[in-house]
């Protein structure tokens, strides 16, 4: 997972890319696979959570998200997780900048 | 003994399996409205059946009373490669935003819950296997608003 965590003012930008081949039913159909997507991604700035989505299969292979959050200082933690359909979780920190 | 002994680890299994999510859940929708996943897009309209969205747009909101406005979608006009399209929306004031299109099998993308220190002003890339409609829809002091964009779709993304 790779986070860029920026303060721009009194709001904090998160980018984050989630490396997960984001299998459809139909994709994985069609290769023999089992479909496997992220489901759930929180974002925690120092505990508190700053972002949240429930997402499905149509979500781009390993997928990209930019959001903003009020908030947070320089130094400060950015902690995101993912959770998949399998039930394997991921967890990726970033450093405000 | 083999029975305690099983009771034993079959317990630490419950509380393995129930801990994992919890720290990570707020409101999982794949949880909490599982069925909305499955609502399905006619396919055979070719991205242009809004049947599956409202439906969507009800399932999770409760109501399909929507209005147009207050909601700033940017998608392209048209996306060379339908495995990887850009969207961003801005929903100022809203608590919870549904992303939905009508050229995938099924209709929800995503559902997002806007945290107290979350602005909502969100992008995301998505895979669309053909031409059809980008819909945003937000919860906006109660209110639902709606924002709908058509992207054309030169190559497909759900394809493989």
């Amino acid at each position: 997972m790779r986070i860029k965590a920026k303060l721009k003012g009194d709001k904090t930008e998160v980018k984050v890319m989630m490396k997960h081949p984001m299998l459809s039913y139909r994709q994985a159909k069609k290769k023999g696979k089992e479909a496997n997507f992220i489901v759930y991604v929180t974002a925690k700035n120092e505990g508190a959570t700053v972002y949240e989505v429930s997402t499905s299969q149509f979500l781009s292979k390993n997928p990209y998200m930019k959001f903003y959050f009020k908030g947070g200082k320089k130094g400060e933690e950015v902690e995101i997780s993912w959770l998949d359909l399998k039930g394997k979780t991921k967890t990726g920190k970033a450093k405000i900048k | 003994m083999e029975r305690r002994k099983f009771l034993g680890l079959g317990a630490g299994l419950a509380v393995a399996v129930a801990a994992a999510p919890s720290m990570l859940m707020a409101v999982n929708y794949r949880e909490k409205l599982p069925d909305v996943w499955k609502i399905k897009n006619d396919e055979k309209a070719k991205g242009e059946d809004m049947n599956g969205v409202n439906a969507a747009i009800k399932a999770i909101f409760g109501t399909d009373k929507v209005e147009e406005g207050k909601i700033k979608l940017k998608a392209p006009a048209i996306a060379e490669n339908g495995a990887v399209v850009p969207v961003s929306f801005k929903a100022e004031g809203a608590k919870k935003i549904a992303l939905m299109q009508t050229a995938d099998p099924e209709t929800v993308v995503a559902i997002f819950d806007v945290p107290e220190r979350g602005i909502p002003d969100y992008s995301v890339r998505i895979k669309m296997q053909q031409t059809g409609h980008v819909v945003v829809v937000a919860d906006i002091d109660g209110k639902l608003y709606k924002a709908d964009k058509v992207v054309k779709v030169t190559v497909g993304g759900c394809g493989g």
